[in-house]
């Protein structure tokens, strides 16, 4: 029936290790138990975020629609910037890194695995106090609560304080893991596994886990600080008292603009590992593209002034804000022109997973290319805070989070549950995500840039030359979320019904495809010297050379002695 | 948009070299991977061929990132240098000012501008002002943080609490020009507009003198009859909240919310 080889269909079966009950789920501190809680979580969060989204755009349909209160479109707003960041993209990326990476690097487990299984605890503990405060009393402060809006003098209701208190877990959780996750691929990686041997995915998982320990504790305090001045009398974000709401600004954006980085180059090494494993060549250069994803981590989070053109901050301050994004153009080039020179001369093997990656690199160039123009000091005095600058980060972060993400969740779905997504449902899904992303944020781009109108605004107003435009964003948005459903619908029916996966179905050059798929607890039963970049390469050529002299010597033994 | 001001044009040209920049990205990197993916996509079996970086292929790339980026920074600071510098009155202008600068207050406030004249005129929502003269706008906040923004005639700029911002700009030509807030500032965010009517400096003055008599007349009348103070005071400003009513699209909500501002300012 089915006439093309299939070669990643089982050859070595699943383990038999009984049915894992949610509650050794729950209290496992194994890596790829938490991981596995943190993505199947954000999982959830993406249908919840996308949903949010498409509630917002149903109002932002037509012109002064009147759909949703003004105060419900800011409390879906509030839950959506919390959503879609704390519970879906940040958790989809340190989880994949905390799944992937060790294994990637030959541990048995994580150097620190208490502290990851808090993390996870810590972040679903935000995730019911973000819902939790949802129903009962929202906050309305918006995607980064900014003071004085969300001072206790006007948003007295206890919401800004939930939202603070769930991202804050969460992120406290991210630190974490960062901690765990930065020890392990420090101290366990395989004897002969230097850093310039390590996969590009296990390194970018060492920076963004130091980015995260750099990043969140800055967000932490600006929260704790945040918290004191609502309900003990603090002034450190109020006008008056010595307090200067502009701090908030640094404090947090330096967070945001480094979670943007932290995204950015997960997707860039999840291409990397796809390029490189679905056109059987190695990295076009490795060192340029690790140098590049460390200086991303670095200069993208030293732009975080990028961010504060139009606040009263010097106009030095704006202009090394502009250095350093201009900056960001040589690493992130150089990656760019390393991931597409990888391809050069490959035998590419079109599969969802480097679908999704071709569609990532498509998708984030829209949106960093966007941001180049909004990161012109002059030019963002008009583009700033428009919906052209919803849609340039929205690029970026769909492109890097949604495209990425799942182009890395196709890839190391096998290993993670022993089974393949399904290839026809995967095309489907793509197609409908890249059509809906475009849809969605090509005209809202087009709204913010031509007509100004402008960000977080419940409504918009009939003459001011965006209607059409606004039915199309939305038409895009319900289009994204379809492709969003179907992804999710493939990922939950092919846990149980997908094709069973060997050890190894791409025919990966890295260590992860060396155990077998679901690794049992201790990862790996042998730890392999490594004594190249591509380990499993060297070890199956061995495996080829031994066989190869086992016949010759079969072949010997059994001709007859002269 | 459709720069009606020295400054926005500068920051009109430099949003098309951004966009050109911009276009330039998209295609050189979309044209490198589709192309690769069109040419090299096939079966399984082809062997691929190995192939190194060299190092001098990348310092080269990186060279020519180098020089895009540092073309770029220096076309935004010329830019950006020539929408700030300071726009100066011409001859067509305000004439009283004698080479001053036009100095106006605009106070946000949840969810309303208001515009303080000098001479004591002020005006909400809809801010007057005469053409070919320099306008220096100090941007005040009494609440949380507003960004003031007309973008046909000056750059966006947030008012925050306690701190001085001021933004310089000079109208073109005459005529109306619409805003809109641009930090989420709470309910009535979306519907906080202002409008900009740019008229010549004899209208301008007549305007502020019309404003002075009409603020001086229902404050008499306000100390006349106490107990209708807050009605007295809406009469004094009928000729704004009456425009307010043509032509502002939000009225349900800017209306009680003007009243009652005006009613604190007493």
């Amino acid at each position: 029936m089915n006439e093309t080889p299939r070669p990643e269909i089982a050859v070595d079966g699943l383990p038999s290790r009984g049915r894992v009950g949610w509650f050794q789920m729950a209290t496992s501190a194994d890596h790829k138990d938490v991981a596995k809680i943190l993505m199947v979580g954000s999982g959830g969060f993406l249908f919840i975020a996308a949903l949010e989204l498409l509630l917002m755009r149903l109002q932002l349909a037509i012109p002064e629609n009147t759909f949703m209160e003004p105060y419900t479109f800011n409390r879906i707003l509030s839950l959506y910037g919390a959503t879609s960041i704390f519970f879906f993209a940040l958790p989809l990326v340190i989880g994949l890194f905390l799944y992937v990476a060790p294994l990637q690097v030959g541990a048995r487990g994580t150097a620190l695995p208490r502290l990851s299984q808090i993390g996870g605890a810590l972040w679903v503990a935000g995730a019911v106090v973000l819902y939790a405060g949802f129903l009962w009393t929202p906050s309305e402060a918006g995607v980064n609560p900014l003071p004085p809006l969300s001072e206790l003098a006007f948003l007295s209701n206890n919401g800004v304080d939930a939202w603070l208190t769930a991202c804050g877990f969460a992120t406290l959780g991210f630190v974490l893991i960062a901690i765990d996750l930065a020890t392990t691929l420090r101290v366990d990686r395989a004897p002969g596994m230097a850093w310039r041997r390590a996969p590009i995915f296990a390194w970018t998982a060492a920076v963004g886990s130091w980015l995260m320990l750099f990043i969140g504790p800055i967000l932490l305090a600006a929260f704790t600080m945040l918290m004191i001045d609502r309900n003990y009398g603090g002034t450190f974000f109020a006008d008056g008292g010595g307090g200067a709401p502009i701090l908030w600004q640094h404090f947090t954006w330096i967070f945001y603009s480094g979670a943007y980085m932290l995204v950015l180059i997960f997707a860039f090494a999840a291409v990397a590992e796809i390029f490189s494993v679905f056109s059987r060549n190695p990295i076009f250069n490795r060192g340029a593209v690790m140098g590049s994803i460390a200086a991303v981590a670095v200069i993208g989070t030293l732009a975080y002034m990028q961010n504060m053109y139009t606040a009263p901050i010097g106009l030095g301050w704006k202009y090394f804000g502009m250095l350093m994004s201009l900056a960001l153009i040589v690493p992130i080039g150089l990656i760019f022109f390393n991931l597409i020179a990888t391809l050069k001369d490959g035998a590419l093997w079109m599969r969802a997973p480097l679908l999704f990656a071709v569609g990532a690199l498509a998708v984030i160039s829209l949106g960093l290319a966007a941001e180049l123009q909004q990161s012109l000091v002059g030019a963002a005095w008009y583009l700033k805070n428009t919906t052209d600058s919803t849609a340039a980060t929205h690029f970026a972060l769909i492109g890097g989070a949604v495209f990425g993400g799942f182009a890395a969740l196709h890839h190391w779905f096998p290993k993670i549950t022993g089974r393949t997504m399904g290839e026809q449902l995967g095309r489907i899904s793509f197609w409908t995500l890249a059509i809906g992303t475009l849809v969605a944020f090509v005209p809202m781009a087009l709204a913010g840039w031509d007509d100004g109108q402008v960000v977080d605004a419940y409504k918009f107003f009939d003459h001011t030359g965006v209607n059409f435009l606004n039915l199309l964003a939305s038409i895009g948005v319900l289009i994204l979320f379809v492709g969003v459903v179907l992804v999710l619908v493939n990922a939950v029916a092919s846990v149980k019904g997908g094709a069973r996966a060997g050890h190894d179905p791409w025919g990966g050059d890295t260590l992860e495809w060396f155990t077998i798929s679901p690794p049992p607890p201790h990862n790996f039963d042998v730890r392999p010297d490594v004594t190249s970049d591509r380990p499993l390469r060297d070890i199956r050529a061995a495996i080829a050379r031994r066989a190869h002299e086992a016949e010759e010597r079969a072949a010997r033994e059994s001709q007859p002695v002269a | 948009m459709t720069p009606h001001s020295p400054g926005t044009g500068q920051i009109n040209t430099l949003i098309w070299i951004g966009f050109f920049a911009a276009l330039i990205v998209v295609v050189m990197i979309n044209l490198g991977l589709f192309g690769a993916v069109r040419r090299f996509r096939g079966g399984r079996g082809r062997t691929a061929n190995a192939t190194a970086g060299a190092p001098r292929l990348q310092f080269r790339v990186a060279g020519a990132l180098a020089g895009f980026a540092l073309v770029l920074f220096v076309l935004a600071v010329i830019f950006t240098g020539n929408a700030l510098s300071t726009p100066k009155t011409t001859a067509a202008g305000l004439a009283s000012l004698k080479g001053e600068p036009l100095v106006i207050k605009a106070t946000g406030q949840q969810w309303l501008w208001r515009y303080d004249y000098p001479n004591g005129a002020f005006s909400y929502w809809k801010l007057v002002i005469p053409v070919d003269t320099e306008i220096e706008m100090k941007l005040e906040s009494t609440d949380v943080v507003h960004t003031w923004s007309v973008p046909d005639l000056a750059p966006k700029v947030d008012a925050v609490p306690g701190k001085d911002v001021h933004v310089i700009f000079r109208a073109d030509s005459e005529g109306e020009f619409s805003g809109q807030a641009a930090t989420l500032s709470g309910q009535a965010y979306a519907p906080m507009r202002t409008m900009v009517e740019v008229v010549s400096p004899q209208r301008y003055e007549e305007f502020i003198v019309e404003q002075q008599k009409g603020i001086r007349s229902g404050q008499e009348d306000a100390e006349k009859i106490e107990t209708e103070k807050l009605q007295e005071e809406e009469a004094a400003e009928g000729g704004e909240e009456g425009e307010v009513e043509k032509e502002g699209p939000a009225e349900e909500n800017e209306q009680p919310i003007g009243e009652g501002n005006e009613a604190e300012e007493e």
